[in-house]
């Protein structure tokens, strides 16, 4: 499941914000359905670079005060398992 | 006498800790992140001690505070000075990479650890090892050197049987460094003749590599750029730094990627360009070719220092991630004309070999009283006060830890999904801490409290903060919202949208599907309705508060059974509802909000259900006055007048568009509708049930009889979850489930070939005029009796079919999903 969530993500980030008004609807839908299996997906773009977020890998441009994450290059995947959430796999991320 | 049993890599780049249980070796994951390895890094970042991932993340920019490859200077003076004004030493990282590790292992706190060693180290430095050891708090520490763990790794793993003296090689590739030992086997012992490394060549040079000299030439021809590698690196243009980052990961990817496939592909998206670039493994083997001709030249090195032949090796063993590349095996194999063993994972095989050893190794007798004693070391600090919220609507709560005492250390707070970590803050008498929440769901954290020596002294897990899911300032919804759906029984039952006591506002998003086709132009309907009640009531006996109509006549084309629906609800605090409803296929979009005030109310679909239950009440009555239960007969002919006094009001009403009759009728209908409901639904309800475990106990023993597994597939997946919808007083729901059931009985009722006589008599025995052609029908049943006679019933079959096929009217198949009365399902 892993890499299918990753391929879908793959996909939207490709489509962009422009190309992808008509097939937006798609992705909710699949994210929906992700998520009914117990999947949970979080987008971390444009949060403030957080030392304590262990469920980002951030690739640092530079260092200022104001540090955000300005590419993501996978997601944060989190599985639920008998009402509880596990990471199963860290964002890759760039942070500016 | 316990044994060891905890193994601990303890690496330049990278370590890992493991435990021999059982005759296997288990290797342990972080708790944070759920990584095997962890990188020996430690990082000082805004006052605060990271260790492993997060810290290796600052190596670039803030290399003054970011401390790696300390291992090589163990055993030395060497002073590292930390931001915060502390005097560091090898050991001391060491130790914090040994408490990280140690955490890995959960409840159990080791008391005694083997712990990995270079071949190359000396006495001192092997010393200061063991130091690191017990100041993490173990009590006794052996040492493996790490080829000789290696080795036991393989040699356990394979069980292999060791009667001569063998010789083998360790081929140590990791992600820095290259290390190569040639270790001497035999049934008594394992020893390392010689070693040779080189402490700066690893995996990681080989992902720049590939930017460099594969994707760059071949980008700057697809993007018209020159200089791209220096535009990169040099760090001035941000935009060509961040296509450096990305570039690097990609080409890690890539380089996984090629261990498996002959070909990979890159894509890359650079200012509005796209590139997608082939990389075929052969090119990748010839760029990494240097880098492992140096490996195998100082492995030919160690072994003409050693007088020893190709000949004389047994075996090389790969230990490190970069020997996953396939072209380092047979590279190997073919230099050295001997067996490569690649049969364990390269990257914990330390860890692993480390293990066997300590499940060997038996502890001293002090330790082994020490390990039996339950540990009280978190227990020391006392009156240790925790303060925060236990719900929550923000992505950060703030914890407040007050420690009497004027207490000095240090605190470390961790999620227990593995996403959140505050790393080790110093702290004196009081810290504040904003956690960071995962969103609508129970976050648990573990907050550890250490003294000046980094000790555990106080432990609290499973601190509990909710977030979204109770909100102490919201309302609570009084009632269930559900929306009708229709089942494939003809009739429609409820499905729950929010729950009561949930707290508004809620919103949520459902897919449905069409459960009829309904023409464009005619004058059928999609219906929505939505009502508050109890979920496990009938639909008609809760209070409508929403309800929604796509008429066909406003369609543009035709909405065909089986098409998605995207159903949308919203409450406000004020209770308003929203309904948006989005049909792709059709490019259907309508919304609208509904409030008390503007209650909708449909004649039609109250006549309909009014007329529907006059119909069931007749049966009911009749069921109960041949039970000779008169006083509910009376309550039921009660109803039955009212309903019928209904009826005649709707009729009146038909054309008031003006007064608010319509909602009076429909309240007495709720109330008429419940009051039938108490009386016959829990009856209905238990012999539905009966049913159902009747037609299940049958199938169990058909199936016991005549195995079907295809049969017995579907029966698991109706019956999955029985106490479930058994339970959920969902009358439609049960019948569904029996319906199923049925299906499955007749299925395996016609397996039986016997089944089939029945049958043909059933069509024999019709009236000859129910047939269209009297003559064909008189032969097919002369041939039918006749290959009954012969038990021919590959003829039978065909002849049934031929006489279902002569039929007028064809008989329904009374198990068939029926259509729905509101288009939803």
């Amino acid at each position: 499941m892993k890499n299918i969530i990753n391929q879908i993500f793959e996909i939207e980030t490709k489509l962009g914000t422009e190309n992808g008004q008509n097939v937006k609807r798609n992705f909710e839908r699949l994210y929906y359905e992700i998520e009914q299996e117990g999947y949970r997906i979080v987008n971390p773009i444009g949060q403030r670079y957080d030392e304590r977020d262990v469920s980002v890998e951030a690739n640092f441009l530079s260092e200022n005060h104001q540090n955000k994450i300005s590419k993501v290059i996978k997601p944060v995947i989190y599985h639920q398992i008998d009402g509880e959430y596990t990471l199963v796999q860290k964002a890759v991320v760039i942070v500016e | 006498m316990a044994n060891i049993d905890f193994g601990i890599d303890l690496g330049t780049t990278n370590s890992g800790i493991g435990k021999f249980q059982n005759g296997k070796v288990n290797v342990y994951k972080n708790p944070v992140g759920f990584r095997e390895t962890l990188p020996s890094v430690v990082a000082y970042r805004n006052g605060r001690i990271l260790i492993g991932d997060k810290a290796r993340e600052f190596t670039k920019i803030q290399p003054g505070q970011v401390f790696s490859s300390f291992k090589r200077k163990m055993g030395s003076d060497y002073i590292y000075n930390t931001p915060l004004n502390e005097q560091k030493t090898a050991i001391d990282f060491s130790t914090l990479i040994l408490k990280e590790l140690l955490n890995f292992v959960g409840e159990e706190k080791p008391k005694a650890a083997v712990i990995t060693i270079p071949a190359s180290f000396d006495t001192i430095q092997s010393n200061a090892t063991k130091t690191a050891g017990h100041n993490a708090g173990l009590s006794e520490v052996a040492l493996l050197q790490e080829p000789i763990a290696a080795c036991l790794a393989y040699a356990n793993t394979q069980s292999a049987e060791v009667t001569e003296d063998k010789k083998w090689l360790v081929y140590d590739f990791g992600g820095g460094t290259f290390d190569v030992a040639l270790v001497n086997i035999s049934d008594r012992d394992l020893r390392v003749i010689d070693h040779e490394g080189n402490n700066f060549l690893g995996g990681v040079d080989i992902d720049q590599l590939m930017v460099e000299h594969l994707l760059c030439p071949q980008l700057e021809q697809l993007f018209n750029e020159s200089g791209l590698w220096k535009k990169m690196v040099n760090g001035e243009n941000s935009d060509y730094n961040k296509l450096f980052v990305e570039l690097a990961y990609k080409a890690e990817e890539a380089k996984k990627e090629l261990s498996i496939n002959e070909t990979t592909y890159v894509e890359v998206d650079f200012n509005g360009n796209f590139a997608e670039i082939e990389i075929k493994r052969e090119q990748f083997n010839k760029l990494i070719q240097p880098k492992v001709e140096e490996t195998i030249k100082l492995t030919k090195l160690l072994l003409e220092k050693n007088n020893i032949q190709n000949v004389q090796i047994d075996r090389i063993i790969l230990v490190g991630g970069t020997t996953y590349i396939p072209y380092i095996r047979t590279s190997l194999a073919s230099s050295f004309n001997c067996y490569v063993d690649s049969t364990i994972d390269p990257t914990t095989a330390i860890i692993v070999g480390a293990s066997y050893f300590a499940g060997t190794r038996m502890l001293n007798e002090t330790t082994a009283i020490d390990v039996q004693q339950p540990t009280t070391q978190t227990e020391h600090l006392k009156d240790v006060k925790l303060v925060y919220e236990i719900n929550s609507q923000d992505p950060e709560e703030l914890l407040t830890g007050l420690v009497p005492n004027e207490f000095s250390g240090y605190y470390r707070i961790t999620r227990s999904d593995g996403g959140f970590d505050t790393g080790i803050m110093p702290f004196h008498s009081r810290f504040n801490e904003f956690l960071r929440l995962l969103p609508k769901s129970i976050n648990y954290f573990n907050v550890k409290i250490f003294d000046k020596q980094q000790q555990v002294v106080f432990e609290k897990d499973r601190l509990a903060i909710n977030h979204g899911i109770y909100n102490i300032s919201g309302q609570p919804l009084p009632n269930d919202i559900c929306i009708e759906v229709d089942d494939t029984l003809g009739t429609t039952f409820l499905e729950r949208v929010f729950k009561k006591n949930e707290i508004l506002p809620l919103s949520k998003k459902i897919y449905k599907t069409i459960s009829k086709t309904i023409l464009k132009g005619t004058d059928d309907k999609l219906i929505i309705n939505i009502v508050e009640g109890n979920a496990a009531t009938s639909p008609a006996s809760n209070l409508g508060i929403g309800y929604l109509e796509i008429n066909a006549a406003d369609l543009a084309v035709n909405l065909l059974k089986g098409t998605d629906i995207e159903i949308n609800f919203g409450i406000s605090e004020s209770r308003d509802l929203t309904i948006g409803i989005f049909i792709d296929s059709i490019n259907l979009e309508k919304q609208e909000v509904f409030n008390a005030s503007s209650r909708k109310v449909s004649i039609e679909k109250m006549r309909k259900e009014l007329e529907n239950v006059l119909g069931n009440i007749d049966a009911e009555i009749e069921e109960f006055s041949y039970n000779e239960n008169d006083q509910i007969v009376d309550r039921l002919n009660a109803i039955r007048i009212e309903i019928i006094e209904l009826l005649r009001e709707l009729i009146e009403i038909e054309d008031d568009v003006v007064t608010d009759k319509i909602f009076n009728i429909d309240e007495r209908k709720r109330k008429v509708f419940q009051q039938f409901d108490q009386l016959v639904r829990g009856k209905n309800i238990l012999s539905e049930i009966e049913e159902y475990q009747a037609y299940k106990q049958e199938i169990k023993e058909e199936l016991l009889l005549r195995p079907n597994p295809k049969i017995d597939r579907t029966f698991s997946n109706v019956i999955k979850n029985e106490q479930l919808f058994l339970n959920s007083g969902q009358l439609s729901i049960i019948r569904s489930k029996t319906k199923e059931l049925k299906r499955l009985a007749r299925e395996l009722y016609y397996q039986n070939d016997e089944a089939y006589i029945p049958l043909f008599y059933d069509y024999a025995h019709l009236d000859l005029n129910e047939y269209d052609n009297h003559s064909h029908v008189k032969m097919l049943i002369t041939k039918g009796e006749q290959a009954i006679e012969k038990r021919n019933f590959q003829e039978l079959k065909a002849v049934i079919s031929g006489l279902y096929n002569q039929l007028k009217v064809k008989p329904k198949d009374y198990l068939e999903d029926q259509n729905g009365t509101l288009g939803l399902r």
